[in-house]
């Protein structure tokens, strides 16, 4: 498998996108994602801490013994989400009340533990950096699609300026718990949707050439 | 790859030392922000809470011309100047939510006959359900609501509760209710001798 | 530290299993709850090993962070020291059960390593600090959050294995219908707010 720049920015981005391909990272993902700016906080904090313990992890990849690797990831991984934490609160204190617990958590983001084990481990340290870094921003935008559609329709708000002009009024499932959930489920079927139709079109044409 | 146990037993122990030392620096070099942070997003709310607009205002300096703290048993809370001659008071609350403590302050009128305004401090409800709370249309709406009688929920109140959150909602008017009977009957006393 | 709040501890032993579900209002636990759903025994399974592991790792995260971690100030290290307690309970637990419930292990054994990285067990340990809770409050806290965990993964299972059979369009077989199905079972659970009164 090729493993360039470009392979790793599609793969992570559309192919094997971490949230609608995978279903990696959903816990921390879904909570905050009823406002855009809190949802953009956080994907910057999972794209820093991807980016460098997959980084770290791969620098110390020959060194690392085996027996103890799980626990080496997880004590890189839980340094970096602390260094995010910290950062957050001294200079964005209301949105780090906002994200709550939620900052924590990116420690059992599925992702982070993910890229480490399948790509950092075999790969050098700078590619490796880059693929932690895609994967953020491919979970990133999957957030801020669900976060900018519940806000619009929840609140009337894109990252609280007011946008509704039509007067509707606000929906409050966009807001609760169970807005986030059917809004994924509809990105998802978008997705697998194109795929599917890519698949056909393909199949067409090679039954085309023959 | 397999090494022996000494190894794996100084690698951890670096490891370690290294993370742990990065982690104390930062946690050093921030510290007196997120201090300073922390008082500045008190005097915020205290300012809110009597309806004074904190965004992109100096807080701190907001603060210090306008609020003074004033104490009464084991209260403390703060009297406002507004302008030249009206002052409200921002009076301290606490109390059981859904999940966890819910904290703020209440802006009180001096005579004590209604609200001007709600802020809460602290709150750990959950997110998108008794976290709306937090929400601006929730606390607005509590503005100009009489502290004669016991504050409802309803059509004659004009207060809505939030969808989903029935139970942290009640909790903020038994939290508010209680003051009522509580601190601001002790305030009111101690004003009129 | 400040006093904890004056919540009756079953009140939020009963809230975390019905009103607010860790997994259908917090989100908490997701990776596992989508991906291990199939089939209602696996899932039921998994949802056992969940709840034990929560109560236990509830527990010793309390004691460690009540008598450890806030005497030495070291509050800003507490995601590390939860995570590696949560990491070494899990181990302790799967050598227990080796040693003494060879069968349980059996059973529960593949699931066991799985619950390292569950969202939902930190997220417990996080909460409980957030929160202010006192010893009781935690562990009913941690106790009800599993077996709430244990209930939404069960029932999510019991219906996949019926839709699994159904006709969907194509783009939503797997994972998008899972998804649909887990918020409707979230507004479901949403009509049990408000049962319980705050004494």
């Amino acid at each position: 498998m090729k493993n360039d720049l470009r392979t790793v920015f599609y793969r992570n981005l559309w192919r094997e996108n971490p949230v609608i391909r995978q279903i990696l990272g959903i816990c921390s993902a879904l909570a905050v994602t009823n406002r855009l700016e809190n949802s953009l906080v956080m994907g910057l904090g999972l794209m820093f801490v991807t980016a460098f313990s997959s980084f770290t992890l791969s620098a110390l990849r020959n060194l690392i013994p085996d027996r103890i690797r799980m626990i080496v990831q997880t004590l890189v991984i839980a340094a970096y989400v602390i260094i995010v934490d910290i950062f957050i609160k001294a200079n964005m204190p209301e949105i780090s009340t906002a994200l709550g617990p939620y900052v924590g958590l990116i420690i059992t983001n599925c992702i982070i533990m993910g890229r480490a084990e399948a790509f950092a481990r075999k790969n050098t340290p700078v590619i490796s950096f880059f693929d932690g870094l895609f994967a953020g921003i491919g979970y990133t935008i999957i957030l801020l699609c669900i976060a900018l559609i519940r806000e619009i329709l929840g609140f009337g708000t894109v990252f609280g300026f007011n946008v509704n002009f039509l007067n509707f009024t606000n929906w409050t499932i966009m807001v609760v718990p169970p807005g986030a959930f059917f809004m994924i489920a509809i990105i998802i079927w978008i997705a697998s949707g194109i795929t599917n139709r890519g698949l056909k079109k393909k199949e067409s044409k090679k039954e085309g050439a023959i | 790859m397999k090494k022996g146990y000494t190894y794996t037993i100084i690698f951890m122990a670096v490891v370690s030392i290294i993370f742990t030392g990065l982690l104390a620096g930062v946690n050093a070099a921030y510290k007196k922000k997120i201090t300073k942070n922390e008082e500045t997003a008190m005097k915020a709310s205290i300012l809110a809470s009597v309806g004074i607009n904190t965004d992109g205002v100096d807080v701190n300096g907001v603060f210090n011309d306008k609020a003074t703290e004033e104490k009464l048993n084991e209260v403390t809370y703060y009297s406002i100047m507004m302008n030249s001659d009206k002052t409200v008071y921002a009076i301290p609350f606490e109390g059981a939510g859904l999940w966890g403590t819910i904290r703020g302050f209440v802006g009180v009128s001096t005579d004590y006959s209604s609200i001007v305004g709600l802020a809460f401090t602290d709150q750990n409800e959950t997110p998108g359900l008794g976290g709306r709370i937090d929400e601006d249309w929730y606390k607005e709406q509590f503005r100009g609501a009489s502290l004669e009688t016991v504050i409802e929920y309803g059509n004659d109140s004009g207060l809505d509760a939030i969808t989903g959150a029935t139970s942290t909602s009640n909790a903020v008017l038994k939290i508010l209710n209680g003051l009522m009977d509580t601190t601001l009957q002790e305030l009111e006393e101690a004003d009129e001798k | 530290m400040m006093d904890s709040p004056q919540i009756s501890p079953f009140i939020i032993f009963f809230a975390s299993i019905i009103t607010s579900n860790m997994v259908l209002t917090n989100f908490l636990g997701m990776c596992s709850f989508i991906s291990i759903s199939n089939e209602f025994k696996t899932a039921s399974g998994l949802g056992k090993a969940v709840t034990l592991v929560m109560i236990f790792t509830t527990v010793i995260n309390f004691a460690v962070y009540k008598f450890i971690v806030v005497p030495l100030e070291l509050e800003y290290l507490r995601y590390v020291v939860f995570i590696i307690v949560i990491a070494a309970s899990v181990q302790i637990i799967e050598l227990a059960m080796d040693r003494f419930l060879p069968e349980l292990h059996i059973k529960l054994g593949i699931f066991l390593p799985l619950i390292t990285v569950n969202c939902a067990i930190l997220g417990i340990s996080l909460f409980m600090v957030i929160r202010d809770y006192n010893f009781l409050q935690s562990l009913l806290f941690g106790a009800g959050s599993g077996l709430g965990w244990w209930l939404a993964i069960s029932t999510l299972a019991a219906i996949r294995e019926k839709t699994n059979k159904s006709k969907v369009p194509a783009g939503l077989v797997g994972p998008g219908l899972t998804f649909i199905i887990i918020g409707l079972m979230a507004m479901a659970f949403m009509g049990f707010s408000g049962i319980f009164t705050i004494q």
